[in-house]
């Protein structure tokens, strides 16, 4: 049994989340290749990415439908490549998991990363952040936290 | 900024290290070439702000920050169905 430091729930077993490999890190986190991704009963629709080598390191991600149910993945030829899938794969959605990394602001205020969404492989748990070119989604997607729901905000990106 | 038209085939220099030379140009798109040393970085610009939108999204929170937060989005009426709902 192997046990991970996470920077939330203190030692944990692997078996907790499901282990992904990004082949070329991240931006800004290039060396950084594997993360358990984790749910907690707690935190509802979060993934918690938690980093397998560094205990701090921890992102929060949306699956992109919670964001933007109308959202339509575009990859590279190379970042298909890079997970081992193709076009049909894209096209038919269930052997990938789509994920936008969340950032919350100072001020509260919470976005997401809708042009560089984290696509993840189902099948060899191999990931990508495949940064898009084609200026359609914002890298800073507002979200509002409403009584009326989550909701994404028109920005001036957008 | 320096503003340049070039043609496909024309380039241009900077500093004494790099060369951009436009390959190609069809339609809305240009085929560009860059030559420089190996340890000037050339980005996509989009890459650069996913890098920085990274930065800002490893920042360490409270857990109670996101247990906070996802009270909220519990219990708001059109919340995301959670892993367990449909099985995805």
């Amino acid at each position: 049994m192997t046990t991970i430091q996470t920077r939330y729930f203190g030692a944990v077993p692997e078996e907790v989340g499901l282990s992904i490999e990004f082949p070329a890190g991240l931006p800004a986190f290039e060396r950084e290749r594997r993360f358990l991704a984790i749910e907690h009963p707690k935190t509802g629709p979060l993934i918690l990415l938690q980093s397998m080598t560094t205990r701090d390191l921890c992102f929060l991600a949306l699956p992109v439908a919670a964001v933007e149910p109308a959202y339509r993945l575009q990859m590279s030829p190379e970042d298909m490549k890079a997970i081992g899938v193709d076009e049909s794969a894209m096209s038919s959605g269930d052997s990938l998991a789509v994920l936008a990394f969340v950032v919350v602001e100072p001020d509260g205020r919470i976005s997401a990363n809708l042009m560089a969404p984290i696509v993840v492989n189902r099948e060899n748990r191999c990931a990508v952040q495949s940064v898009r070119w084609d200026g359609v989604y914002a890298h800073d997607h507002h979200l509002s936290l409403t009584a009326s729901g989550l909701a994404g905000e028109e920005t001036a990106c957008s | 900024m320096l503003v340049i038209r070039r043609r496909a085939g024309e380039s241009v220099l900077i500093g004494d290290e790099i060369e951009i030379e436009v390959l190609d140009v069809a339609g809305t798109q240009v085929k560009i070439g860059i030559s420089a040393p190996r340890d000037v970085l050339i980005l996509r610009r989009e890459v650069r702000v996913t890098a920085e939108q990274n930065e800002l999204a490893s920042r360490s929170l409270p857990f109670a920050s996101l247990v906070n937060l996802f009270e909220k989005m519990k219990h708001s009426p059109q919340a995301p169905e959670t892993r367990g709902d449909k099985g995805r």
